[in-house]
């Protein structure tokens, strides 16, 4: 410390002129930091905006009529979205019969089996262009080569088999990003105590991976119930209840969310904004449920 | 002693076993045959109902079909007449095959035999074509079950006649085969894509569909010059709006907030990328076009290219945000030490070394957001007003994936192949923003090498 006053003011003076510690301002960088906070702002209202929005106006014209009621154009007693509820909840069981298992072996294929070679090459780049492909292609090829060629006409069927190729993509990379971060020393103990390849993979690797194969199929059942163009040709925009469990599967049926197209674009009256407004809420809180679920799990595959 | 008594006996169990599934597939595989000599196609036409076996199929000379005002002998397809004959001796040989111990040929022969079933099914539209062409459409055809009995069959014993290779072999073999399904969905689009777009272009002609300017199914005039501009128009606007904010929020995200506040806007930003598009087109539709009306009074109807933009630009945010951060999130920590210990302050340290070092990350998200915004349609149509005008920012417009949503569903002759055709023009697009993002993340991926 330096006795004399008059040179510590000094040494001070020239520490705040020179230090390390005190930065050059910039006079762009609080206009910057500003352009950040108002685009992370902007992100955030216009969520809070959307949902809040629909939330609102749907949540008082939700009721058990609304969710149990079939559904009739003209009677205005039968405004219930019971059988769009049905034909969701078929397209989302059989598609995912169909995508799942074809999406965790081909997983399984590609991280477990498959060395570098061409028909990796070839798998890898295919399911990129699957998950390139916009649904409107999805259901234009759905129509032609299903409802038309094979004849299923526009049913569930025909939509499942559409949806089927539209989620294969996501469940296979999920499945195979779970199934990589299994750690191989698992794998190589137990082959140590002679299991065979396949006992390693359905004793050991798969289940260690299951919350990630897990959420797989929870994206899978999102992106189902959120898709609508891909569905539009194939199964069909028709609200009758199903004739039975089994022959519904060839009949059409529209999903919620093509009932929130159909109902927004035709509606001509409060009364049928409403249907709309509350169609667009359950979309929303079923939407919500499956995406917590999907990243819980995430989290417990993290934990491990 | 007692060790190598064990295997001969574990042996000849496996070999008793293998016997048996042998046979079981055998007999399989010869059922099917059977089902081609059996009366099981049924044809309902006019109430009566006809029967016919496969094999009739195969040398029968045609359906002689009387209608009102024409009749005459419908062929049937050389195709059909084919898949019939190579089921059956596909599945013959595959029984021989697995007598003489053949397991993996006889399994492919099986898979084949089944699968051919479904060519029959495909090629035979073209009888329904003819049928209807007679003016008759009262005629059902019968021949579900048996068809989904062979093709079961085929399955199965393609899996027994693997199995006697031993559990490893078989399920390595179902987890290839299900790993190319994914490749034959691929091929099968494109050359679906290809063959039903490709007639309408050549009777259209290349240049007067794309560019030509009018599109109207009435007076067959089908230029989709103004679908094409509009696509492109939209696109690009989304992407003028929706990068900046995405890449500010992603910055936001991972070098600005601080954990807590991060964990509490990521589950909100991956909630926004899983609404559905309807969501977002029924917002659109009840918000920003009547705020456009609004706003512009007397110029627009509202349903205009600017609502579309906007609705894509708030689509695509959650895209560039996820992976604008994730990119973020990989440059290393010395890039950022070593500029803040040079002088720099840290908002210059973030726009002039953090976020030019994510620059392939960040480009590639900016590909897959134009790949979501080109791909788009209920979000669009529900705020587009459809009208298949030249792209003006706020005149209604019509984008090529609309054009195929609104019209496909009363659409006939050249018409539908129209649509069809700017299916192809679609594929074509989104084709390129594949591979230009394949491109562009391989090159990523190898900077992030070095």
């Amino acid at each position: 410390m330096p006795s004399n006053p008059s040179a510590a003011k000094y040494l001070d003076g020239q520490l705040q002129e020179h230090s390390l510690y005190r930065k050059k301002k910039r006079a762009s960088d609080g206009v910057l930091k500003a352009c950040i906070f108002v685009a992370t702002g902007l992100t955030i209202a216009v969520l809070l905006g959307i949902i809040l929005y629909i939330l609102v106006r749907g949540i008082p014209h939700l009721s058990w009529s609304f969710i149990a009621n079939p559904y009739s154009e003209t009677n205005p007693d039968r405004k219930g979205i019971l059988p769009m509820i049905i034909n969701t909840l078929y397209i989302v069981g059989i598609t995912l019969l169909i995508s799942a298992p074809i999406g965790i072996c081909s997983a399984i294929y590609l991280t477990q089996y498959a060395k570098q070679g061409r028909l990796v090459r070839a798998i890898r780049f295919t399911t990129e262009v699957l998950s390139g492909i916009p649904s409107i292609l999805f259901g234009l090829f759905g129509y032609t080569v299903f409802c038309t060629l094979f004849r299923l006409q526009t049913s569930i069927l025909a939509g499942c088999l559409t949806m089927t190729l539209c989620v294969l993509p996501t469940i296979i990379r999920t499945t195979e990003e779970s199934l990589l971060s299994v750690p191989s020393s698992y794998k190589e103990g137990a082959m140590a105590l002679g299991a065979g390849k396949f006992r390693v993979i359905m004793g050991i690797v798969l289940p260690c991976a299951m919350p990630g194969v897990l959420t797989a199929v929870i994206l899978a059942m999102g992106r189902i119930v959120g898709e609508s163009a891909a569905l539009l040709f194939t199964s069909g925009v028709s609200y009758n209840m199903p004739s039975g469990p089994f022959s519904h599967i060839m009949e059409s049926g529209r999903t919620l969310t093509l009932h929130l197209y159909q109902t927004a674009r035709e509606a001509s009256s409060e009364d049928a904004m409403n249907i709309a407004f509350a169609t667009a809420t359950v979309l929303l809180i079923v939407i919500f449920i499956l995406n917590r679920l999907a990243s819980l799990l995430s989290k417990v595959l993290k934990k491990g | 002693m007692t060790i190598s008594m064990n295997d001969l006996a574990a042996q000849q169990k496996a070999d008793k076993r293998n016997r048996i599934k042998r046979i079981i597939a055998i007999v399989l595989g010869l059922g099917a045959v059977a089902m081609f000599f059996l009366p099981n196609i049924t044809f309902v036409f006019r109430n009566t109902t006809y029967v016919t076996s496969g094999m009739d199929l195969a040398f029968a000379q045609g359906f002689w079909v009387e209608g009102k005002e024409l009749s005459g002998l419908v062929a049937i397809p050389v195709l059909t007449r084919i898949a019939v004959i190579a089921s059956v001796v596909l599945a013959l040989a595959g029984a021989a095959l697995l007598f003489f111990k053949k397991a993996t040929l006889a399994g492919i022969a099986y898979v084949i035999s089944g699968v051919c079933p479904l060519v029959m099914l495909i090629s035979m539209t073209s009888v329904q074509t003819a049928v209807t062409q007679l003016n008759i459409s009262n005629i059902s055809v019968g021949y579900m079950l048996p068809f989904v009995y062979i093709l079961a069959s085929g399955l199965v014993c393609a899996v027994l006649s693997l199995w006697t290779q031993g559990g490893e072999k078989l399920a390595q073999s179902i987890f290839l085969v299900a790993s190319c399904v994914s490749i034959g969905a691929v091929l099968m689009i494109t050359i679906y894509i290809i063959a039903a777009g490709a007639p309408a272009i050549g009777e259209i002609g290349i240049f007067s569909f794309l560019f030509g300017v009018n599109w109207d199914a009435k007076s067959n005039e089908f230029g989709i010059l103004a679908l094409i501009l509009s696509s492109i128009a939209g696109t690009f606007g989304a992407i003028v709006i929706g990068v900046p904010i995405g890449i500010l929020t992603a910055v936001f995200l991972s070098e600005i907030a601080s954990p807590k506040v991060a964990r509490l806007i990521r589950p909100a930003i991956e909630l926004l990328a899983g609404i559905p598009s309807v969501i977002y087109g029924f917002f659109g539709m009840l918000i920003i076009v009547p705020a456009i009306r609004a706003v512009f009074p007397g110029a627009t109807i509202g349903d205009s290219l600017l609502a579309a933009i906007i609705i894509l630009a708030i689509m695509i945010i959650p895209t560039i945000v996820n992976v604008t951060e994730n990119s973020l999130r990989a440059v290393p920590q010395s890039y950022r030490e070593a500029s803040l210990g040079l002088g720099a302050t840290a908002t210059h340290t973030i726009f002039k070394i953090t976020i030019p070092a994510a620059k392939s990350g960040i480009l590639s998200g900016v590909i897959l957001g134009v790949g979501r915004a080109i791909g788009e349609t209920m979000a669009v149509i529900m705020v587009a007003g459809n009208v298949a005008n030249m792209p003006s920012l706020l005149g209604t417009v019509r984008f090529l994936t609309t054009g195929i949503a609104m019209e496909m569903s009363y659409a006939s002759g050249l018409h539908r192949q129209a649509l069809f055709a700017i299916g192809f023009v679609l594929f074509v697009f989104i084709m390129i923003v594949n591979i230009s993002f394949t491109i562009i993340s391989k090159r990523g991926a190898k900077m992030n090498a070095k």
